[in-house]
């Protein structure tokens, strides 16, 4: 067995064709994006300098490197860039790539020979870092770095080498290998915490009879608060007392051991790393401060005399080094938990996709994995069963459970023709559907990779907090130095021992952890609560505008109004001077008259009339003879019955006695609804009202808009009086009529060069520069068509009260960041100075280094914590 | 006392500058690369 090293990338990289590459740009475009797992961050700074080091390559156009999800995403130039320079990137910064590994069976390794050949073959695959071949086992053990390589140029790299790969190579799923990465990191992390807490406690109990002997005596608070323990332990442990101090201090710094070289080395490795590359982080501060207590203890248990020439007491901090990395590795336990909960909504996401179909194989019906369906397949979806992929159904007819993709939990009705959606959830009914969309077209992935870009966006707020850790350590390492060299100039004696103290407690408490994860865990979880809300938020920026929007508009069509016109009243004559709205006979005789002779016509109006008659699965009978009146209606022959439908007008010159609906025609125009007559054999059956109906959610969504401060404004391509009724209609009082697309763009220009922030809701479609123009474009798609281009956030419910969700989440979200920016800004600005021992002075107080360990390991902790509690954001309208 | 507090100072504040000069100051490229392996 050997390994090869990964090969620097020749001309023509693979990055366009790895798995999470999409181009960034329009179509056809050089500009490709990739995202991979990026190992050892800790904090902001790593960030940074993370990122900085991609930026700085030739060929990338953009970095974004995400401390919450431990990801980077790159944007770069097709061809100039390749996935090894990336990774030497990533290196050369003193990081490293996350990797995956994978074990193919290969056919055909017979001969030692063959390995070598193999290995080099498949480890030149741009974005592989390892290969090594196991000829005992017929197998290839591959090491990638996941979002570089795809399967099948892995594939093709062994096929090129004369070999047979046995089986498709099978990539980790995302979630799976992330909850796996999440829970070994938490195994590690608590295997090294209980070793360290062990020996901490231990330490504290040994340590005890050699406090209060000198050193900073009753100023240490920690010293206080163990005064009664110590007191206590020295009645109940008498021959610990009685053991000389010497020989205490072997014990101690012998237990102290694992905690160093064991527990805490992942801290002083990465500092060590970071350090010669000139990039200080977290590890830094707790690597130098616990070191600088480890360092002091040896010496004065070894060479005490040295200390005593001085006249410093010879103390030692063993007991705080073994507390200190305790602490902070429960904190970064509690971190790495609550991380992965950060990042659960992607997985609750992916758990609703079905696992298996049923298809039509040569006639007959075979379950096989969803993943294995192709388009063009006949699926049979049985009652209770999960849509297995995207389709249109063609026979059978069922109430599907489309919550997971528009949040509204009535079942939608389904029958042939229908458009359905991988998994959503068939409820009574039974129906065959041909997949029209698989694998990472379906609208489920579409989701799950916008909800995955969101969550590893930055928001533009986050600059401030990166500013701040690009400077923090080495600033925090001055002030531990200045804070040293004010106790030993100034201090009371023994003043080299109060100088250490304050220098190890100033390293310790200063905590950029929180700062970096400020940010990044509230988009994450935002974004996430989001999703499982129907409101799809394109990213930390999108989030941000939205949070601060002054005016929204609205698109009528579609978006305040169904989008395409019903009939919304329908009359009988009640006498022959009045109409009665029409009782259930009369609607269905009145509609089926209609809709016979109005299938033959192509009026858009005529459209509306034959959808309703069809939705209460009317028969119609079949019409003879019809003749269509341009712009005024039809008549037909019902049988031996003359039916004439249309305007009034029509009817009027036709000899028809309109009398019973001369009211009801002039209230239905006042309305904005277009009145349509339906006479036989000239005597008046009906009259139907059609419109365009409001959306019965508008209007509670324009009144909660209203409330949260926001200015509405309807804008619409249709006449003035049109919108100046559904304006009334649902509470707007501002109204934007005739507008065409590049109008509304205009209208969006105006507001905001009066300095307002814009946001535009429309249906995406006509609406695409507006949402384009506008500070958030929301597109609101009812069914499958996401419009996720033109838009940062999508409701695909098509219900405005999404928007008001929209922004509410928006405006929580970004409470929260702002709560952890200034706790996380409060906590180092308050903490620094009371461990560099400004309160002594005053209060005669000083920090102990191992509550300032407790305290920065809360501080990250509590930064995490508030940003799950979005996980709880409970909007206005439960959609 | 007096000795070992100036020594004390002038090596603090010249700590204190390299600490600063050494991570703040962007480092030219071609630093040595890091050993294999994740932390």
């Amino acid at each position: 067995m050997s390994a090869v090293e990964p090969r620097a990338v020749d001309g023509a990289p693979d990055v366009d064709a790895a798995p999470g590459a999409v181009p960034a740009g329009p179509r056809g475009s050089a500009v490709v994006k990739v995202a991979f797992p990026v190992a050892g961050m800790t904090c902001a700074a790593c960030v940074t300098r993370v990122q900085r080091s991609l930026t700085d390559l030739p060929g990338v156009l953009d970095a974004n490197v995400n401390l919450a999800t431990n990801r980077a995403t790159v944007e770069l130039e097709r061809g100039a860039v390749g996935p090894g320079d990336l990774v030497a990137a990533i290196r050369d910064a003193g990081y490293d790539v996350g990797s995956e590994s994978a074990q193919v069976a290969v056919e055909g390794l017979r001969f030692a020979g063959d390995v070598a050949p193999l290995e080099a073959a498949v480890a030149a695959v741009p974005g592989v870092l390892a290969a090594s071949a196991n000829r005992a086992a017929d197998t290839l053990r591959i090491t990638y770095v996941p979002g570089l390589v795809t399967m099948p140029r892995l594939e093709r790299a062994v096929a090129e080498a004369g070999f047979v790969v046995a089986a498709p190579i099978a990539e980790a799923d995302p979630v799976e290998r992330e909850r796996l990465a999440r829970s070994r990191e938490v195994r590690r992390l608590a295997a090294r915490g209980a070793v360290a807490a062990f020996a901490a406690v231990l330490s504290m109990v040994a340590s005890m009879p050699l406090m209060g002997v000198g050193g900073t005596g009753t100023a240490d608070l920690l010293v206080r608060l163990v005064m009664p323990l110590h007191h206590a332990l020295a009645r109940a442990l008498p021959w610990l007392y009685a053991v000389p101090p010497q020989q205490l201090k072997f014990a101690l710094f012998a237990l102290t051991l694992p905690v160093v070289f064991w527990a805490g080395a992942p801290f002083y490795v990465a500092a060590w790393r970071g350090f010669r590359h000139r990039s200080a982080d977290m590890n830094t501060l707790i690597g130098v401060g616990t070191g600088a207590a480890m360092l002091y203890s040896t010496a004065a248990t070894f060479a005490p005399g040295v200390f005593e020439a001085a006249g410093l007491p010879a103390d030692v901090y063993y007991e705080a080094v073994s507390t200190i990395v305790a602490l902070i590795l429960v904190g970064r336990l509690l971190e790495a938990r609550a991380k992965g909960r950060t990042s659960s909504a992607i997985g609750r996401l992916l758990g609703l996709r079905a696992r298996t179909a049923r298809v039509y194989r040569d006639g007959i019906e075979v379950e096989v994995p969803a993943a294995e369906v192709q388009v063009g397949d006949f699926v049979s979806v049985r009652p209770g069963e999960k849509v297995p992929v995207d389709g249109v159904v063609r026979s059978g007819k069922s109430a599907v459970d489309e919550s997971m993709l528009t949040g509204e939990p009535t079942p939608v009705a389904k029958k042939e023709g229908d458009e359905v959606t991988g998994a959503t959830l068939n409820t009574t009914g039974a129906f065959v559907l041909e997949a029209t969309r698989v694998g990472r077209d379906t609208v489920l992935a579409q989701i799950v990779r916008l909800v995955e870009d969101a969550q590893g966006s930055r928001a533009p707020v986050q600059r401030l907090a990166d500013r701040i850790a690009g400077v923090f350590v080495p600033v925090v390492i001055s002030v531990a130095i200045l804070a040293f060299i004010i106790w030993f100039d100034f201090g009371p004696e023994p003043a080299a021992v109060w100088a250490t103290v304050s220098f190890v407690t100033v390293l310790i408490i200063a905590c950029p952890c929180a700062l970096g994860l400020a940010t990044p865990t509230a988009i994450m979880v935002g974004t996430g609560r989001g999703a499982e809300r129907g409101v799809l938020i394109k990213g930390g920026a999108a989030l941000e505008a939205a949070s601060r929007l002054d005016v929204i508009l609205l698109d009528k069509t579609g978006t305040v109004t169904e989008g395409k016109p019903r009939v919304t009243d329908l009359l009988a004559p009640h006498g022959p001077s009045a109409a009665l709205p029409a009782t259930p006979e009369e609607r269905a005789e009145i509609l089926a008259v209609a809709a016979a002779v109005e299938r033959l016509s192509e009026h858009p109006l005529a459209g509306a009339i034959v959808r309703e008659a069809a939705e209460l699965g009317l028969e119609l009978p079949d019409a003879a003879d019809f003749e269509a009146h341009e712009g005024r209606g039809a008549t037909a022959l019902l049988g031996a019955h003359r039916v004439a439908v249309g305007s009034a007008a029509f009817l009027i010159q036709l000899g028809v006695d309109i009398g019973p609906f001369i009211d009801a025609v002039d209230t239905l125009a006042a309305r904005e609804r277009t009145p349509v007559l339906i006479a036989v054999d000239g005597l008046p059956l009906g009259l139907l009202g059609l419109a365009d109906p409001i959306k019965p959610s508008s209007v509670g969504a324009v009144r909660a808009l209203r409330r949260m401060g926001l200015e509405v404004i309807l804008v619409t391509g249709d006449v003035r009086k049109v919108a100046i009724a559904v304006a009334g209609e649902t509470g707007i009082d501002q109204v934007e009529s005739g507008m065409l697309p590049a109008g509304k763009v205009q209208v969006i220009k105006r507001l905001q060069a009066a300095g307002k922030r814009v946001a535009m809701v429309g249906d995406g479609i006509n609406d695409a520069p507006a949402l384009a123009a506008a500070d958030v474009g929301i597109a609101i798609g009812t069914g499958t068509d996401i419009a996720v281009e033109a838009a940062d956030i999508t409701l695909p419910a098509g219900d405005l009260r999404a928007a008001v969700t929209a922004v509410e989440l928006a405006r929580a979200t970004m409470r929260t960041i702002r709560q952890n920016l200034f706790w996380a800004l409060a906590y180092n600005v308050v903490g620094i100075p009371i461990a560099a021992g400004l309160l002594y002075p005053f209060a005669g107080v000083l920090l102990s280094p191992v509550f300032a360990s407790a305290a920065m390991a809360f501080s990250s902790v509590a930064v995490v914590t508030n940003s799950l509690r979005l996980r709880r954001f409970a909007p206005t309208f439960a959609t | 006392m007096h000795v070992a507090q100036f020594v004390v100072t002038v090596a603090g504040f010249a700590a204190i500058g390299w600490v600063l000069w050494y991570f703040l100051v962007p480092a030219g490229r071609g630093a040595p690369r890091p050993p294999e392996g994740g932390v």
